[in-house]
């Protein structure tokens, strides 16, 4: 199937709309047809609904699983917990009839009706498993060679491996051989597989201890690696790995390594026009751009 | 000191789900404690701790312990039980729980999908969206109000919504 349907969530539409604009030009340019998932919902997020009540939870993810459902495509996903949350949700009403029942009781009212015959994919996955590495290598006009990069694997995509898992579970390598299809050497770190600590309730409840841990990472970062940008591919991990940089510079101690989500950095390798795909950052990325540009 | 003898001996029964796996086969081994990011926190997240709580039946103390909704979501913990517990959904569990006991638990962005299908304001930033090349407003629910009132119908069915209907408003958008 090369056709998608693109969940938004909330995030990537109304904070990263550079993202959702890099994602639209960059996938149909390696020749995937991208659709829209029209009347799409909140996945919803874990500390929304599945906090308050499983079955309106569920509810909401089949209002968004059977509009992907009923264009027939699978849909996809940029933001980890988007993806995490629909693929639970999926298997869920997949696996057990009664909640499936009373989840399309609610559904029916809605006009909407949910079966399980498409699937919620993260974006790495359909890059690696269904373009590949050579197809994009093939597919861009500039390249990132000369630049040292670090990737960051979003969580939301490694557990629980057996109902969401793409990769390797302990060791992922796909969005590093992505980057790598860019040109860019990739610098692995011990702390490589943190996750960012942005999700869910940790950041907000326990600000500190949150920056405190994502330190660790970042100083793991730089003193192992002689890292020129960060590549991600979660909407969380691209506005918090900037943040908790700022939030560092405050104490006096400077971090400004910039962050793109993958899809920009691939938009700008095929070309297109970095004030579209990547106007949008707390951290400067003008210099890495500017010299992504000039390359050939 | 937590007297036991004023244990709720049903709590077990109250709070765990099937997804949670078999809470009474965690021997306590720490495994879902050392990968956990919120593990971190000066007043952790520990989810052994609380599996403990909810099998002594600790009601009181349990309602009022804050610490599940620190969690980052990442699975990892359900990834390496070596239990089959699910410690993840037990701690989403725990907040359903402390959410039906406590309305105060109830997170605000639920009535925040409820009024716009989002916890983000979608449909405000359209100048900036018409700068990069895309519809002002994104093609989700935020674009179709007949939409948005069917999905607000469907959620008034559900528990959450009905038990807490005061929260839950219409039509405070546009
Ligand atoms: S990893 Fe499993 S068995 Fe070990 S303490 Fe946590 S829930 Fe219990
Ligand atoms: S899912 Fe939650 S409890 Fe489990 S390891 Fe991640 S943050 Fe900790």
């Amino acid at each position: 199937m090369n056709k998608y349907g693109l969940f938004l969530g909330c995030n990537m539409p109304a904070i990263r709309p550079d993202v959702e604009r890099a994602m639209r030009l960059a996938i149909p340019a390696l020749g995937i047809e991208l659709v829209d998932l029209e009347g799409s919902a909140c996945c919803p997020a874990f500390g929304t609904f599945p906090s308050a009540d499983e079955i309106a939870s569920l509810a909401v993810s089949g209002w968004n699983l059977s509009i992907a459902e009923k264009e027939g495509v699978n849909s996809m996903i940029q933001c980890g917990s988007c993806y995490s949350v629909l693929r639970m949700a999926r298997e869920k009403l997949v696996k057990d009839e009664e909640k499936r029942e009373r989840v399309n009781d609610l559904l029916k009212k809605a006009g909407k009706y949910f079966e399980g015959k498409t699937c919620p994919r993260h974006v790495i996955d359909i890059l690696f498993n269904d373009i590949g590495t050579e197809k994009i290598s093939q597919s861009i006009k500039k390249n990132l060679k000369g630049f040292n990069a670090v990737v960051q694997y979003p969580c939301h995509s490694r557990f629980p491996s057996d109902v969401l898992g793409f990769d390797s579970p302990g060791r992922p390598r796909m969005l590093q051989k992505l980057v790598e299809a860019l040109g860019a050497t990739v610098q692995s770190y011990s702390r490589e597989l943190q996750c960012c600590g942005g999700a869910g309730g940790f950041a907000r409840q326990a600000y500190q201890d949150a920056l405190k841990f994502a330190k660790k990472k970042f100083d793991a970062m730089v003193r192992e690696t002689q890292v020129d940008f960060i590549v991600v591919n979660c909407i969380t991990c691209l506005m918090h790995m900037e943040k908790v940089q700022k939030e560092f510079s405050k104490e006096d101690c400077e971090f400004s390594i910039p962050v793109f989500d993958y899809a920009q950095i691939l938009a700008l390798c095929i070309g297109f026009d970095p004030k579209e795909v990547a106007s949008i950052s707390i951290i400067p990325r003008d210099k890495v751009i500017e010299k992504i540009i000039g390359a050939k | 000191m937590n007297d036991l003898a004023k244990a709720n001996h049903n709590l077990w029964k109250e709070i765990m789900e099937e997804d949670c796996g078999d809470i009474r086969h965690c021997f306590n081994c720490g495994t879902c404690v050392s990968g956990c990011p919120a593990a971190e926190a000066d007043n952790p997240l520990m989810i052994r701790r609380l599996v403990r709580m909810v099998l002594l039946g600790l009601d009181e103390k349990l309602l009022e312990d804050g610490t599940p909704w620190m969690c980052v979501t990442c699975t990892a913990c359900e990834e390496m039980c070596p239990m089959g517990v699910k410690p993840f959904e037990v701690g989403l569990a725990i907040r359903r729980w402390q959410t039906r006991k406590d309305e105060t638990y109830l997170p605000l962005a639920t009535t925040e999908i409820f009024e716009t299908g989002h916890t983000q304001p979608v449909e405000k930033i359209g100048e900036l969206r018409k700068s990069l090349g895309l519809p002002e407003i994104p093609p989700t629910i935020a674009k179709f109000s007949e939409l948005l009132k069917i999905f607000q119908a469907m959620l008034k069915e559900t528990e959450v919504v009905k038990n807490n209907d005061y929260m839950f408003k219409e039509g405070n958008k546009k």
